[in-house]
């Protein structure tokens, strides 16, 4: 037990502390000795951070339905409070209990970005139990982990128990009743990991060994004890019926996305080539417009919150845009509740939707063209035309608005100084489409923000084989934009190319990296997203130390036939189609949509979502 | 249109809560209780909503007020008992009635102080002639005040090996917090004594309730 007068005296030290206290509106609180299974659901990042991710109040409430399961959310504390934590020893604790999580059945980590592999060992550290899986026995938790890191979870395989690969509503309630089953019939932590691997997306990394060539690269990853020899990702079939929380934890303190949010689908029909997310969430599974309906206005009523926001990868795309958004309207006029709508093309949008949204919220207006030229888009499939952008930009200042934001990656393979010069052009042009309109609003300006990170070549998309350019061009790349753009108008930022580097080394890693986290570990390593904590340079030693050369894993362009890190697991989407989409990348040849054809990516094996719908 | 004053309660976890957050938690609050609350015209629309004497971080209070503006007709009783409903942990709604006091007539606070050092150390510092804090001003600039004579009237008593301390305080232009008792304390003994402060009632400059 925490001592509470302790705890909440050191509350009174730090900043923002509600970010520790717990008790937040809809949190979850159960009698201990009323529930069978107690989850630590941990976000390896700040409060503010994990506070707005969307799929932890998913299955922190998923969770807490369960009768006799206790779920409860834990994050990186700050350095300020993990410094108190430290010298008062104060261990991890959940914060709907402040009970500490070493005594809890499971501790859980979403991994929704590789810099946070830090955070997630320091959480462990701090929660006093050991790092590796090896070294926790019987009486410790188990440590699991979901998110779209583990497609490939080989650098951080050491020290995870087991990892959900997929959406993970149903596969994370399989586990926890068989963990049931197995505390009534006399638990042992062996025997439940092998029950466990065989539920279909559970990978157990310790039954799995590996072996590598001489030159470094992956030999082989040989299956033990008969488990099955690929693990395949889980999907959530018809998400009319899936499990939706119909409220939220209401944080007290700022956070990055304090609002409600409703899912309208899953996946993404554009096969962006450099998008991990637009291939490892295949197929598209749409919500009916009752259903988002439903959810959105009772998730607004337990809230209270003022604005909610639709929530997929490309908002756009939902087959039913307008009806929907008439239907959200109706009530949300009335309830004076905004609706925010992320990376959208308004370009097909009625006048009148235009202007009952700006009624509503004039927000900024985003888009992602994410390479300069109209080539180097056709290479990545990035099916958005110049002509679409300028025609939405245009609506938009017809309709009041005075910024558009710009994203764009830099490094993208096949890219020639060229597409850097295209975004100045493109972003220029832009300008000029402001003040081409006859009536913009008197007195104002338009600000182009052209934001460009560095591209990191990820796991199952059809880059995955790429090396990423190097720093030293990158940092070329930067500077050739910076004079290009001739306008006061446009701002212009960037990824820092340093942590896109070690990104780019953990995304494709294997298993050996786990020896450079954990020193990095023992460093005192913590909150890598975080430029003020992030340092370059220790990292680079370490893997000097260590004996790997991180440019093996980020700069290398890997063989069709070379074994990666990752073969051993299977998210739908067949090896041949990713080597026929990259071989099309370097013709600049693009690839349909999902609702135009079918390309036989191979997620209609599943028989579900645009796979199956009549095109 | 309907001006209401509501009389709460802010204690346990919600001492951690900002003033800054407590407004947000507050909105929020209202929009699921189903107030209906009177918005404010123009570009940004949001509701009326304001607070009487914000409270500092890791300070509870018995009788905080705040004023919310109606849209519509709706019974006091009603309208506490959708509160109760509607609030999270810490927070309770006493009464809500039509404003009697301005705002500007909230001059004094009464405070219970739970120090956690021996009486004979806060009556050493109550004793002296005068007690020199520094207090950071809004301007970032840092003043020494006197707080001897704000403090002139406290009464103390032994509670627990500790000391509790009740004293009515000015609130408001020449605010006295009583995080300044405590600062001065700890630079008297060089210890690290902590206090918990409790607010119990708002006043004004006549000693009555601030309603």
């Amino acid at each position: 037990m925490i001592d509470n007068n302790k705890l909440e005296n050191l509350f009174l030290q730090v900043q923002k502390p509600s970010r520790y206290t717990g008790g937040e509106l809809n949190s979850v609180t159960k009698e201990r000795n009323k529930v069978a299974v107690r989850f630590a659901f941990c976000f390896p990042d700040l409060y503010e951070v994990g506070m707005s991710h969307l799929g932890m109040k998913i299955l922190y409430a998923q969770f807490n339905n369960e009768p006799d399961v206790w779920c409860e959310r834990v994050f990186t504390p700050d350095a300020d409070f993990e410094a108190l934590m430290r010298q008062n020893d104060i261990p991890l604790f959940g914060l709907e209990s402040r009970d500490p999580i070493r005594d809890f059945d499971f501790i859980g980590f979403t991994l929704q970005y590789e810099l946070c592999y830090t955070s997630m060992l320091n959480m462990l550290d701090l929660a006093g139990v050991p790092l590796r899986a090896a070294d926790r026995g019987d009486d410790m938790p188990l440590v699991v982990a979901g998110g779209p890191c583990v497609c490939n979870p080989e650098p951080i395989a050491d020290f995870v128990d087991m990892f959900f690969l997929g959406e993970g509503e149903e596969v994370d309630l399989e586990v926890i009743n068989l963990y049931k089953e197995h505390k009534k019939n006399g638990y042992s932590k062996a025997a439940f990991l092998r029950a466990c691997a065989d539920i279909e997306g559970v990978y157990v990394p310790s039954l799995y060994d590996v072996s590598y060539n001489e030159d470094g690269t992956v030999k082989c990853v040989e299956p033990r004890d008969g488990v099955k020899p690929t693990v395949r990702k889980r999907i959530i079939r018809d998400l009319d019926l899936c499990y939706y929380p119909d409220y939220f934890v209401v944080p007290y303190t700022d956070i990055v996305h304090d609002r409600a949010m409703s899912e309208i689908f899953r996946g993404c029909i554009r096969g962006c080539r450099f998008c991990q997310a637009g291939f490892i969430y295949r197929p598209v599974r749409e919500k009916s417009v009752d259903t988002i309906d439903r959810q959105s206005h009772a998730l607004c009523e337990s809230t209270g919150y003022e604005e909610f926001s639709l929530s997929s990868l490309s908002t756009s795309d939902y087959t039913q845009l307008e009806p929907l958004l008439d239907r959200l309207l109706d009530w949300a006029e009335k309830e004076h509740t905004n609706i925010s709508l992320p990376s959208l093309r308004v370009d097909g949008f009625s006048d009148e939707l235009v202007n009952r949204l700006n009624v509503l919220r004039r927000a900024g207006l985003t888009f992602a063209p994410e390479a300069g030229t109209q080539r180097l888009r056709d290479a990545i499939n990035k099916n958005l035309t110049e002509q679409e952008i300028l025609d939405t930009a245009s609506k938009a200042f017809r309709g009041g608005w005075t910024a558009v934001k710009l994203y764009f990656m830099m490094g993208l393979p096949t890219e020639t100084m060229e597409d850097i010069e295209g975004m100045a052009i493109l972003g220029q042009k832009i300008v000029n489409c402001f003040y081409a309109n006859p009536d913009k609003p008197k007195g104002k300006g338009v600000t182009v923000s052209m934001s460009a990170s560095c591209f990191v070549p990820k796991p199952f998309t059809p880059f995955q084989w790429e090396p990423q350019t190097t720093m030293q061009e990158l940092e070329e790349k930067q500077k050739h934009l910076v004079e290009s753009v001739h306008t006061k108008k446009i701002s212009l930022s960037w990824h820092d190319a340093k942590t896109s580097f070690l990104e780019a080394v953990l995304a494709r890693g294997d298993r050996r990296l786990c020896r450079v986290l954990e020193v990095a570990h023992e460093r005192g390593f913590n909150l890598d997203a975080w430029s003020e904590h992030f340092d370059f340079n220790a990292w680079l030693a370490i893997f000097d130390e260590v004996g790997l050369n991180p440019a093996f894993y980020a700069n290398r362009r890997r063989d069709f036939s070379e074994v990666l890190p990752w073969d051993h697991l299977d998210y739908g989407v067949s090896k041949e189609f990713l080597v026929s989409e990259n071989k099309k990348a370097h013709e600049a040849t693009v690839t349909p949509n999902c609702r135009q054809a079918c390309s036989g990516c191979g997620a209609a094996c599943w028989k579900e979502g645009v796979c199956v719908e009549k095109r | 249109m309907k001006n209401v004053r509501v009389v709460f309660s802010k204690t346990g976890r919600a001492r951690f809560i900002s003033h800054l957050d407590l407004v947000r938690t507050m909105t929020r609050v209202m929009r699921r209780a189903r107030i209906p609350l009177w918005y404010t015209e123009g570009f940004n629309r949001h509701p009326y909503l304001t607070f009487a004497a914000p409270l500092s971080l890791g300070f509870e209070g018995l009788r905080e007020t705040m004023d919310l503006r109606l849209e519509e007709d709706m019974p006091f009783e009603e309208l506490v008992s959708r509160l109760n409903e509607a609030f999270p942990e810490g927070f309770e709604a006493i009464s809500a009635a039509e404003a009697v006091c301005k705002a500007g007539e909230l001059a004094q606070s009464v405070y219970r102080l739970a120090l956690d050092c021996p009486i004979d150390a806060v009556r050493a510092l109550l004793a002296q002639g005068e007690i020199l804090v520094e207090k950071r001003t809004k301007k970032k600039t840092v003043k020494t005040m006197d707080i001897r004579p704000a403090f002139a009237d406290a009464q103390v008593e032994a509670c627990d090996g500790g000391t509790v301390m009740t004293v009515t305080l000015p609130t408001g232009n020449d605010n006295v917090n009583p995080g300044l008792f405590l600062q001065a304390l700890n630079a008297v003994n060089g210890g690290t004594y902590g206090m918990r402060v409790l607010r119990l009632e708002l006043l004004t400059a006549a000693g009555e309730p601030f309603r």
